[in-house]
């Protein structure tokens, strides 16, 4: 048996197609991801934002604005949201609009207006800090005419002077700058393109099917050649598959491996720090996709090329449903078919590598590694069932 | 005609994998549509917004609520799936106003709010809303208004709004899906034209078959250029089922004049394709490797060129290597379609240029199948 071992390791190695799926493949592929998502995440944070404002003496009189947004566009202080290029004419503003150098400019005639070229998140950030500082002159008006109206009960007729007016803006202007106190509880494991990884493990996984496939049919007379030959040597059928599967798992666990290793040390990939689940996912999903390998090998009645195919089509269609084409897509399946992903064991084990990252418990971790069993199992056991006691007279 | 009734029969004697393909790639493409966002319009522009409310529903508490309501998306989602929802950014931020909120506020202390956030530009939006509802709130109490006179306050100043004017008439929201859907098109067209026509051109690369095609009568240029023309036919059933399933599932983006353009850029990438998987078709021998190949050169170019993520967010030397791929001029020209507000000779110049180049690949490609083609002519 451990010859067979050997010889079924030795044909595995020499054979350039699998070699690909299994060492090549999924490294060119974490290499792409790494490359396309670098920068995503950076790129929907909040930055600093270009934008103008037109100077006219309807700005100069607004000092409460006039102020807010020196500070809302100084460099290096912490809540600057824009930089801003004051003009002396609306059409240099329209002008620099239309070119795209700014996302929008502020305009002040009788009314405040912000001139935008599209609809867009910085528009609208621009429109809601403006609208903050219109609020605080409303504020600055209201607590003034509570002044007056207290003065008033007393016989005292406020004086409000241009002195007065300033303290009363700078007395708010400090308000709103206090912090409000607010906890953020969120987790630091937010980095969503981590999933596009995960789904590139479940995918080596599943493309080891493509092993288990290959081993079944060296041993199978009634799929090749060299199964008719195996078949007719004195060893038992049993003992032939168990070792070819074998050495079809190792060599699948030694492309795992070697990809954990390139995806940690080279792309920098956070798995979290429970190793010991990590292996043990590994291991499982591997079953997995082995498993569905030998199923499809013994049940589908077609050459080994379409079986190929159709591993691989599944393969990408449930790394689709998990999200590697789009990681919104496995929470939307999640959410609105939850059964589609619970049977499909490319999502299980991306879910299995989420809830360790994200979760601080182990019970989904543990749901995902069961089913994964259960769907091996299931499928083995009627890889078994269709395998045994075939005997040929004549083929 | 013979050599295109052997390209029927071998297409027929694949029908499986080709239709399996075929439905698997234009899924993806269909389905990818259902995920895409709502436009940023700053109208419609609410971030979403899950409110978890732990204290009585009255008073500055329901205000508050009713605030958060008015200017955000309120979502709602079951506590079992909460944090799951803020990692996929189905919800953006997750605002919990605990016991006593409304208690601590009216006696001048902080309130006892907690937030989860994802940290992006709409987490920011909700973020900038929360602040300003609670730091106005706060000028009121400290004034000494009652709660009633705080509500009204706020509504008061709240309602200032400043006037928005947009300059572009462009319906930005119907042509970012426009451009979404055949930027994804990227990706189907090249693996479906490269998968099914490598797996009908291996079928001819057999040894004997090339053996009795070379001692026929028929040039080797009218051979390919048969061969060409029928696998043409397939690859122009593949773009007519995307065109079909576009203007079903986009409706009146696709009646516009980008849309349009949109179209027939599409179509110059399909016979980009088509040349391409040609060249490819002819440099394979094994049927085994045409998996791995429309696999690296499919998911390559989409993950680089932009199909996948927007070029906008791409790093700039991932761009800069993706000048060398006939997807990224496809997916430039949607790009500059999409926020083209006038078409006409002159503001569509920046696109011939993409245009011109998509057509330079598959001449680029076809002269160097002939090339191989002739010279692997000497078989033995």
């Amino acid at each position: 048996m451990f010859h067979q071992f050997i010889y079924s390791l030795k044909t595995l190695c020499k054979n350039k197609m699998l070699l690909f799926w299994t060492f090549a493949f999924p490294i060119i592929l974490g290499t792409f991801f790494s490359l396309a998502f670098s920068n995503i995440e950076n790129s929907e944070k909040l930055d600093v934002f270009p934008i103008a404002i037109v100077n006219n003496d309807a700005f100069q009189n607004r000092k409460i604005l006039q102020e807010t947004f020196k500070n809302l566009g100084e460099e290096g202080n912490e809540n600057q949201l824009f930089t801003i290029t004051y003009v002396e004419k609306e059409e240099e503003a329209a002008n620099l609009l239309e070119e795209g150098t700014i996302e929008g400019y502020l305009h002040l005639e009788e009314e405040a207006k912000v001139i935008v070229k599209k609809s867009g998140i910085h528009q609208t950030i621009l429109k809601v800090a403006t609208e903050e500082m219109l609020q605080m002159e409303m504020m600055v008006q209201v607590d003034i005419e509570k002044e007056i109206q207290e003065n008033l009960k007393n016989g005292i007729a406020l004086d409000v002077t241009q002195e007065y007016f300033e303290q009363i803006a700078s007395n708010i202007g400090h308000q709103l700058q206090e912090k409000m106190g607010i906890k953020d509880i969120s987790s630091s494991h937010l980095s969503y393109t981590m999933i596009e990884f995960y789904t590139l493990i479940a995918m080596t996984c599943l493309y080891g099917g493509i092993l288990g496939m290959t081993s079944i049919h060296q041993n199978l007379p009634n799929k090749s050649e060299v199964g008719k030959r195996v078949s007719v040597s004195p060893i038992s059928k049993g003992k032939l598959i168990f070792s070819s599967v074998l050495s079809s798992f190792l060599v699948q666990l030694f492309g795992l491996f070697l990809l954990f290793l390139y995806t940690i040390f080279v792309l920098k990939v956070d798995y979290g720090n429970k190793l010991f689940f990590i292996i043990l996912l590994a291991f499982v999903g591997s079953l997995a996709g082995l498993s569905l390998g030998i199923f499809i090998a013994t049940f589908l009645k077609a050459n080994e090329n379409v079986k190929t195919g159709v591993m691989i089509a599944m393969t990408m269609l449930g790394c689709f449903l998990s999200g590697m084409m789009g990681i919104t897509m496995k929470y939307i399946v999640d959410t609105h078919l939850p059964i589609v992903n619970k049977i499909n064991p490319a999502s299980r084990i991306t879910d299995g590598f989420y809830s360790l990252y994200y979760y601080d418990t182990l019970d989904r971790f543990y749901g995902n590694v069961f089913s994964l069993l259960f769907f091996a199992l299931l499928l083995l056991l009627l890889s078994m069932y269709q395998l045994r006691r075939q005997t040929y007279d004549s083929i | 005609m013979t050599v295109f009734k052997t390209f029927l029969k071998v297409l027929n004697k694949n029908k499986f994998i080709v239709i399996l393909y075929s439905v698997i790639l234009l899924f993806f493409g269909v389905s990818n549509m259902q995920t895409q966002e709502e436009n940023t319009n700053f109208i419609s522009s609410k971030p979403d917004v899950l409110l978890v409310v732990s204290d009585e529903l009255e008073g500055i508490t329901k205000h508050f609520v009713d605030y958060m309501e008015k200017h955000t998306n309120r979502k709602e989602i079951e506590e079992s799936v909460r944090d799951d929802a803020l990692f996929y950014r189905d919800v953006n931020y997750i605002i919990f106003i605990n016991d006593h909120f409304r208690e601590d506020f009216l006696s001048g202390e902080q309130p006892n709010i907690e937030v989860k956030s994802t940290g992006d530009y709409q987490a920011s939006l909700a973020e900038l809303l929360v602040n300003n509802y609670l730091k106005v709130a706060s000028v009121y109490q400290k004034m000494g208004f009652t709660e009633e006179e705080i509500m009204q306050n706020i509504d008061k100043t709240l309602e200032k709004q400043v006037v928005m004017e947009v300059t572009s008439p462009l319906d930005t929201d119907q042509l970012e899906k426009v451009a979404f859907y055949y930027n994804f098109l990227s990706y189907s067209m090249l693996a479906g034209c490269v998968y099914i026509i490598c797996l009908m051109l291996v079928s001819f690369q057999n040894e004997k078959i090339r053996k009795r095609t070379i001692i026929s009568s028929m040039s080797d240029r009218k051979y390919n250029r048969i061969l060409l023309l029928s696998n043409g036919l397939f690859a122009l059933l593949l773009w007519l089922c995307y065109v079909v399933l576009s203007f079903i599932l986009l409706g009146e983006g696709m009646f516009s004049r980008q849309g349009f353009l949109m179209l027939i850029n599409s179509f110059l990438f399909t016979i980009c394709c088509l040349t391409l998987a040609f060249l490819l078709g002819t440099l394979i021998r094994s049927k085994n490797t045409i998996n791995g190949i429309v696999n690296v050169v499919a998911l390559g170019s989409s993950f680089l060129c932009g199909a996948f993520v927007p070029m906008e967010w791409l790093p700039n030397f991932v761009l800069k290597i993706a000048h060398l791929l006939p997807s990224y001029w496809y997916i430039k020209t949607n790009e500059l379609l999409k926020t083209m507000e006038i078409i006409n000779i002159e503001s569509l110049k920046p696109i011939f240029y993409p245009m011109g180049i998509l057509c330079f690949f598959s001449v680029f490609f076809v002269i160097l199948t002939n090339y191989i083609s002739s010279k692997r002519r000497n078989i033995g």
